[in-house]
C-alpha cells in the first residue's frame, strides 16, 4: 500500500460529505476506479452518507416552482417532438452506420474530417494560451456523452479532458487515453473513471507536439499498451 | 426513470411531485433562502429532464440519486458565492419552515427515518457532528473547516471518516 494510498483512504469521508475541491474530488473519483481497498470503503460508509439529506426538516416548496418547471419541461418537449418529426425522412435515407474497428474507425475519421462535433475556440475571454477541442463521440458507445480537449498553447505541456454524460466503463474496466504520433497510438499515460453522474477528467502529461489525435478507448484495469476496442471518443488536434 | 430522461413529461411530473419536497427541504436547509432554493432545484430537476446527469439503478434508489444532484448542485452555488450573505438555517430553528398538511404512510414513514438519521448524527461524538454538519449541510470544503475550527486538516478528515463510520454502524445496526 503506496503512501499515495493512505492519502486517499483518508479523503473517503470528506469526499461522501462533498468537502473536497473539485480537484481533489475529480482526483479521488481517478482514485477510486482504480483502487479496490478505497472503492470498498466508499461503498461501505456511503450509507451513511446518502442518510444526511434524510435527516431535514420537510419544507413545502412553492406551488410556483413546480408551476414555472412544467412550462419549460412542456415547451421543451414540444419542441423535442417538433424536431423529430421534421428530421424523420432523413433517418430513413440515412446510410445504416458500420462499427469499424479501432484502426479503420481512425481512418474514417481522420479522412473525412468529421466536422460533426469538432470545433476548436479560444477560451478564457479570447485568450490564445489555451484551445478548446470539442469531441468526435461513438454515440453507439456513449449516446449522452460529450467531452472537450483543453490543450495549452505550448503543446508540450500536455492538456486536460473534461468530460460529461459519460457511461461508467463497466466492471474491471477503465477509460485510457491514446495520443497519435508519428502513424501509431501510443498511450499518453492517463486513465480515469467517472462517477455517478457520468462526469470525469483526464490530464495528459505527454508532450503533444507532433500529435494529430487524442483517443479515448475502454480497456482493463490498470490499461493497455495497444487500444482493443474501438474508441469512444476522439479529438482532431492537427 | 427512462421515462423521464426519454422526454415524458408526465413521468418528469410523477418524478418531481416525489421528490421535489425532499429536494427544496435540503437546497432550503444548506442555504437558508427560499428563492435560491427554488434556483437550485430547478437547475437540478431540468438537468435531469436534459439528460444531463444519468440514473444508474445499482448505485442506490432514485430518491438518493435525485438528493446528491441537489447536493452537488448546492455546494456549487455555496462555493461560487452566489448566496451572498448565507443565512444557513440552523438546526434549532427554520424559520421558515412549513410541515406538510397531511401524514400520508409513506410521510410517516420518512419521517421516522429522519428521527432514526437525526439519532444517528446526535449519537456522534460533538467533535464529529461538527465536522459532518459543516461540510454535509454547510457546504465547506475540509481545508474551511480546519481554519475555522483552528485544527489540521488531517483531523477534520479522520473525525469525517470516524463519524461516517459511527453512523453507519447505527443506521445497519451493526454491532462494532
Amino acid at each position: 500500500m503506496s503512501r499515495d494510498h493512505d492519502q486517499y483512504e483518508e479523503n473517503v469521508g470528506a469526499y461522501l460529505l462533498g468537502a473536497l475541491t473539485e480537484l481533489e474530488a475529480e482526483v479521488f473519483e481517478r482514485h477510486v476506479a482504480t483502487c479496490a481497498t478505497c472503492r470498498h470503503d466508499f461503498e461501505h460508509m456511503r450509507v451513511a452518507s446518502e442518510a444526511l439529506p434524510r435527516a431535514v426538516e420537510p419544507v413545502i416548496p412553492p406551488d410556483s416552482l413546480k408551476k414555472s418547471l412544467m412550462e419549460i419541461v412542456n415547451a421543451e418537449a414540444r419542441e423535442r417532438e417538433k424536431v423529430a418529426r421534421s428530421s424523420s425522412w432523413r433517418d430513413r435515407l440515412r446510410m445504416p452506420q458500420l462499427r469499424p474497428a479501432f484502426a479503420l474507425g481512425m481512418v474514417a475519421v481522420l479522412a473525412v474530417g468529421v466536422a460533426i462535433g469538432v470545433g476548436v475556440a479560444g477560451i478564457g475571454g479570447g485568450s490564445s494560451s489555451q484551445k478548446t477541442v470539442a469531441a468526435v463521440v461513438d454515440h453507439a458507445s456513449a449516446p449522452m456523452g460529450s467531452a472537450d480537449l483543453v490543450v495549452n498553447s505550448d503543446r508540450a505541456k500536455g492538456a486536460v479532458i473534461k468530460l460529461e454524460g459519460m457511461p461508467q466503463p463497466g466492471p474491471n474496466r477503465i477509460y485510457e487515453v491514446w495520443i497519435h504520433r508519428g502513424g501509431q497510438f501510443v498511450p499518453a499515460g492517463a486513465l480515469f473513471g467517472v462517477n455517478h453522474g457520468g462526469s470525469g477528467s483526464a490530464a495528459i502529461p505527454a508532450d503533444l507536439n507532433g500529435v494529430d489525435t487524442v483517443a479515448i478507448t475502454r480497456e482493463q484495469q490498470g490499461g493497455t499498451q495497444q487500444p482493443t476496442e474501438t474508441p469512444v471518443m476522439t479529438f482532431k488536434l492537427a | 426513470m427512462h421515462v423521464v430522461q426519454g422526454g415524458d413529461p408526465r413521468a418528469f411530473e410523477v418524478l418531481y411531485d416525489r421528490h421535489g419536497g425532499a429536494a427544496f427541504s435540503l437546497a432550503y436547509r444548506m442555504v437558508g433562502k427560499r428563492a435560491v432554493a427554488e434556483d437550485i432545484v430547478q437547475e437540478s430537476f431540468l438537468s435531469i429532464w436534459r439528460s444531463k446527469v444519468r440514473y444508474e439503478r445499482e448505485r442506490g434508489s432514485v430518491r438518493t440519486w435525485v438528493l446528491g444532484i441537489v447536493h452537488h448542485r448546492t455546494i456549487d452555488a455555496l462555493r461560487r458565492n452566489l448566496v451572498h450573505d448565507r443565512r444557513r438555517a440552523s438546526a434549532e430553528g427554520i424559520e421558515e419552515r412549513q410541515e406538510a398538511p397531511e401524514l400520508t404512510d409513506v410521510e410517516a414513514a420518512r419521517r421516522e427515518e429522519a428521527r432514526e438519521v437525526r439519532a444517528a448524527l446526535q449519537a456522534l461524538p460533538g467533535e464529529q457532528s461538527r465536522v459532518i454538519e459543516l461540510a454535509y449541510y454547510g457546504g465547506f470544503t475540509h481545508t474551511q473547516i480546519a481554519e475555522m475550527l483552528d485544527m489540521p486538516v488531517g483531523t477534520v478528515k479522520g473525525r469525517m471518516r470516524l463519524g461516517l463510520e459511527k453512523m453507519r454502524r447505527e443506521l445497519t445496526g451493526e454491532v462494532a
